[in-house]
């Protein structure tokens, strides 16, 4: 045999397995262990594959008997072989087959053998533990930590593996002490570090363990529970409660109620949208009481705030940086701020008017809270010594947690107990809480006190927030929650004695809480420092718990408890349109900093569930109410969460292969990722002034176009330096405009601002004109309702007036589907055509049209990028010189993405078969109702040739149209005022 | 809850409609107990009446069911309200007795204004209400 035809028969029987020529049950990797096991005392003159595969043939048979002997006692067949080829190595020695065997020294090897093979068996030798040698039919969940799910003749073996393990462990932890990882000066430095770069909230180790944590706004929040509760949390909402948190930089400018309204930047109504806040007025303890300097607190969201704060800034010239926490006292109120009582909630009010008013009298007084936790380095209050008013920002300085459904009553009655009011005997010397004793030494305070707690007390009877007048008040000081913490987690039922209490309830309802009970010393600065100062730690709580006499029994502080203040503020919830009126409404409870935490464990115990941000959207989703910022695509921080929001999605989609996503050039989709707002209103006010219009009929709107055209929008940016005088002139007036919406005022303020308006994008908010538009959208039911209106009929001049006032705008509506779909966000609004409304009337169950599939013109030149890419890599790396591009620019080949449109959009209405009228900005399955619901912006302009051109029944039937689907489906358009 | 429908024309004689804007407040109820039922106008009939049914004959064997329920109806709804009952009543057999109580709900109004000048209004209105027990007699 030559050389090389031994090699190669080596070669072949190396993965021969070695049953193919012996009758036993090896298998190929055992077999060729044996080889390499038995080769090793052979010479490297002689080829080892082959001779030991010759040698082993008849001393293998042994091996087949152990194994048959073996597989009795073990199971781990691989283990077996192994072994026993190693210690069946040394016998090998002999090479050739034997003569004779004697049977006593022949017996006493295999015994060796055997025994050995017995042992091997019993202990295994690979990495892998016992469960993860089974099959994995055979593995069960918890078989890695619970011996007994283990077969029984495997339980011996991972009960050593365990113990094993459980020595590991012990030795791996001496290199560094449980208690030295879990040191707590390390810790809370640690936590400094790592929320220098996003802020973090009271709350946030118990979200962080509990929910999906998102970095937003700069700040940590919880996304959604880690728990599937999507459901539950709707139900919480719809029936019991459930809590969130609220985070907003409130700010305090310096009522009885809280109220809410919109931002514009000054003379700038309707353009240049600042955003959505809400404020509250402190109340006055006494109406004769005009020496009290006035506080408005203002709650925004954190993307809105440094827009604001420079807008109020500019308007209140304060532009001195307070080093100290000045308080300016003043009196002088002005007349529509005078009495709390009346404070109401504002929609929609220029907030100019308030400011100025403020600066008119010159004596409106806020006051300044000074901030520990931030940089100091960095200016929080500003004074302006023409006017005196301060405004400060009090970022991180309040807790504001928000309580959603009808069980909120519940819970809040069984979770805060009003303090108690310390008397003279009690030695008060040493209690920390000197503020209280003061209070409580003051009769009138106290009084104040015992009406705060018998109003709350009534609270616990009334079955929904719903019932309580919107935006109420209610200021009260409460002791340490803390204290009657309950044992378990229980859920708080209202109980139906305490609503027994039937007169004072109904003087409740009808009058709303009394104006001086909305009183609190949250409002107090220094009270509020010394409250969060002198908060019992929960590590001397449970010890003073632990040391009670009796275990589990009352703790009582006496004086020492804490008393903090704390101001209720009513949420409505849902307040426009008629379906499910009141849903989603609650309390909002704010407290001091610090305390957010020592609230939160107590609400959680009394049955409140835990929502995150996903949460806060489904809620503001089926409350019919826009979202922060999302749907405020007019403002600022609106613009800057689309760009963000349309990058991650893009992100998304490049992540998956090509084949895997969908191409929406085909399905004719031009903006899946963003709402193109700007050049939607661009376009339908061309299309109207083109006379292009859905109905047969031309709109006249085209004669006037001339005179409209040559208006140039001008940069809004020169606007905006201006002259306070000028602001005092024009701002009124403004204001008017938006409050009233006095046609006639419209007449003439309009024209002179239409110059710097024109152009611009921006949502329509007058009340006035959202009305009429709802009941042109009702399609005759709305008329019916209310005939007692004076309303417009839909005539051409009656839509004409309103588009030519406004018209780039968009209109906030809201879609129900009529039949299947769940619309999803971006999702397009088209306009139906009329075989599509001919074909529904002759069929109630009609799904929709279909949109014909689109070709996609890109694909061809990315092919040819592509290759031309490829070309270009083998040669050398020059300027990609893409001449297929019609856009040869440096974003040509980021922009060409397969299935992306590239480049500037073509005419986004015109694009499909069916003419778009505006996009979807949240829409899911709405369990509210039943249906798909989504809520959107509309192209007022749009909406209204729609309208007009839709006969009275079909009046409001728009189609609906995901961006990876080609189905539309029919739903109806509403306007809720 | 029903729908409170009332004549809005006086109303409409006394404000004026550009100043301010009606949101009805929801009624005020006591806890509800299992075996309360609200009527509303919103609900399809026949669900209702299930409902009412299903808590009468309690689960397959029986078990938890009701020996009475309550059946309220507010304004519009008491006309279904007194349907439901009498349905009951007659899909019975003989063994559902019904007896009805009338009650007087008062309703409250928030005029909210549309202008900053104004104050906020509250106006109460009465509407209607019918409480109607529905209980099982042994039938001799």
């Amino acid at each position: 045999m030559s050389n090389a035809k031994e090699r190669k028969h080596a070669k072949k029987m190396r993965n021969q397995p070695t049953n193919v020529t012996l009758s036993s049950g090896f298998v190929a990797g055992g077999g060729v262990k044996h080889h390499n096991g038995g080769g090793r005392p052979f010479q490297a003159h002689r080829d080892p594959h082959s001779g030991t595969s010759r040698q082993w043939y008849p001393r293998t048979s042994p091996h087949a008997l152990a194994e048959s002997d073996a597989n009795e006692q073990s199971s781990s067949k691989v283990t077996f072989k192994r072994k026993g080829g190693w210690k069946a190595g040394p016998e090998g020695a002999s090479q050739d087959i034997p003569k004779y065997i004697t049977a006593s020294t022949f017996a006493q090897a295999r015994a060796a053998e055997i025994s050995a093979m017995l042992k091997a068996v019993t202990q295994k030798s690979s990495n892998s533990l016992v469960f993860q040698t089974l099959p994995r039919h055979m593995r069960r969940r918890a078989m890695s930590h619970n011996v007994k799910r283990l077969p029984r003749r495997l339980q011996e073996i991972a009960r050593k593996e365990a113990q094993k393990a459980v020595h590991q462990k012990k030795e791996h932890s001496k290199t560094k002490c449980h208690k030295a990882r879990r040191c707590h000066i390390n810790r809370t430095l640690v936590f400094n570090q790592r929320q220098k770069k996003n802020i973090w909230l009271e709350t946030h180790i118990w979200h962080a363990k509990r929910f999906h944590m998102v970095r937003r706004w700069g700040y940590c929040l919880g996304e959604r529970p880690t728990a599937k509760s999507h459901r539950a949390c709707y139900r919480a909402m719809t029936s019991r409660c459930l809590l969130q948190l609220t985070f907003a930089a409130v700010h305090c400018l310096s009522g009885k109620r809280q109220g809410s309204l919109v931002l514009y930047r000054a003379n700038k109504y309707p353009q240049e949208m600042l955003g959505p806040v809400t404020f509250i007025w402190k109340s006055q303890r006494t109406p004769a009481d005009t020496s009290e300097n006035r506080q408005l607190w203002i709650w925004l969201h954190p993307t809105l705030k440094q827009d604001i704060l420079e807008e109020i800034k500019a308007m209140c010239q304060c532009v001195e940086p307070t080093r100290s926490a000045v308080c300016v006292p003043d009196s002088l109120l002005t007349p529509s701020q005078e009495k709390g009582q009346t404070d109401l909630p504002e929609e929609k009010t220029g907030r100019k008017r308030k400011r100025e008013d403020d600066g008119e009298n010159a004596k409106a007084i806020k006051k300044v809270v000074g901030d520990g936790t931030r940089d100091p380095l960095q200016p929080y209050s500003w004074l302006s010594p023409a006017t005196g008013v301060v405004i400060s920002d009090l970022t991180m300085e309040m807790n504001r947690f928000r309580l959603v459904g009808p069980l909120s009553h519940s819970v809040l009655t069984e979770a805060l107990k009003a303090a108690s009011v310390h008397t003279e005997e009690e030695d008060t010397e040493k209690t920390p809480h000197r503020w209280w004793t003061e209070v409580c030494k003051n009769p009138e305070s106290v009084s104040l006190h015992h009406r705060q707690e018998g109003v709350f007390g009534l609270l616990g009877g009334i079955t929904s927030p719903a019932e309580i007048p919107a935006g109420t008040v209610l200021g009260l000081t409460v002791g340490d929650p803390r204290i009657n913490l309950p044992q378990k987690r229980s859920r708080a039922l209202p109980s139906p004695e305490t609503s027994q209490d039937n007169e004072k309830v109904r003087q409740l309802l009808l009058e709303g809480v009394p104006v001086e009970c909305s009183h609190s010393f949250l409002w107090d600065p220094d009270i509020c420092k010394s409250v969060t100062e002198n908060k019992i730690s929960d590590q001397d709580l449970n010890r003073k718990r632990s040391e009670l006499l009796v275990p589990g029994s009352q703790l009582l502080l006496g004086p020492h408890e804490s008393k903090v203040p704390i101001l209720l503020i009513q949420q409505p919830g849902k307040v426009t349109g008629d379906n499910q009126r009141g849903w989603g409404s609650g309390w909002d409870v704010l407290l001091p900093k610090g305390w957010g935490m020592a609230f939160w464990i107590p609400f959680i115990y009394r049955g409140a569930r835990v929502g995150g941000l996903k949460e806060t959207v489904m809620h503001s989703q089926y409350k019919g109410s826009p979202n922060i910022p999302g749907d405020f695509p007019d403002c600022p921080a609106g613009v800057r969460f689309a760009q963000e929001q349309a990058k991650n999605l893009l992100e998304k989609y490049t992540r998956r292969p090509p084949a895997k996503r969908p191409n929406y050039i085909k399905l004719g989709t031009l903006a899946p990722f963003c709402c193109p707002w700007e050049q939607l209103t661009r376009d339908w006010e061309a299309r109207v002034q083109a006379g292009e219009d859905l109905s047969a009929a031309p709109s006249p709107a085209g004669e006037e176009s001339g005179p409209r055209r040559d208006v140039v929008p001008s940069a809004p940016t020169t606007e905006r330096a201006r002259q306070l005088s000028d602001d005092v002139s024009t701002s009124l007036n403004d204001a008017d405009v938006m409050d009233t919406d006095c046609p006639a005022q419209a007449g003439t303020e309009w024209v002179a601002g239409r110059g710097a308006t024109r152009g611009l994008l921006c949502v329509l908010r007058s009340r006035k004109l959202l009305r009429q538009l709802s009941a042109w959208c009702g399609g005759g039911q709305a008329a019916r309702r209310a005939p007692g209106r004076a309303q417009q009929g839909l005539t051409r001049e009656a839509c004409l007036s309103v588009s030519d006032r406004f018209p780039r705008a968009l209109v906030w509506v809201r879609l129900s589907l009529l039949g299947k779909g769940s619309p999803e966000p971006h999702t397009m609004i088209c306009v139906p055509a009329e075989e599509d409304l001919v074909q529904l009337r002759r069929d109630r169950l009609y799904r929709g049209p279909q949109e014909p599939r689109h070709g996609d013109p890109f694909k061809s030149k990315i092919r040819k990028q592509r290759e031309q890419k490829k070309r270009e890599k083998g040669q050398k790396p020059g300027p990609a010189a893409s001449d297929g591009l019609a856009d040869g620019d440096p974003t040509g080949p980021q922009a060409l993405t397969l299935g992306l449109w590239p480049g500037p959009l073509p005419a986004v209405t015109s694009h499909c078969s069916r003419v778009l009228l505006g996009f979807v900005t949240q829409g899911d399955f709405s369990m509210a109702v039943g249906s798909g619901e989504a809520l959107g912006f509309a192209s007022l302009t749009g909406l209204l040739a729609v309208l007009s051109s839709q006969p009275g029944a079909e009046r409001g039937l728009v189609l609906l149209r995901p961006p990876a689907s080609l189905q539309y489906r029919f739903a109806r358009i509403a306007v809720e005022v | 809850m029903a729908e409170n429908r009332e004549p809005r024309g006086a109303i409409e004689a006394e404000l004026d409609p550009v100043e301010y804007t009606l949101r009805k407040r929801l009624p005020h109820r006591l806890p509800r107990r299992p075996n309360d039922i609200y009527v509303n106008m919103k609900t399809d009939f026949k669900a209702q009446l299930a409902r009412c049914q299903k808590l009468l004959d309690g689960g397959a064997r029986g078990q938890n069911a009701c020996t009475e329920i309550y059946i309220h109806g507010l304004g519009l709804a008491i006309n279904r309200a007194i349907n439901i009952a009498l349905q009951l009543q007659a899909g019975s057999f003989g063994s559902l007795q019904v007896a009805a109580n009338t009650s007087t709900v008062e309703l409250v109004d928030e005029l909210e204004p549309e202008t900053d000048t104004r104050e906020p209004l509250t106006r109460i209105r009465n509407n209607s209400a019918i409480h109607i027990r529905v209980f099982r007699v042994t039938p001799k």
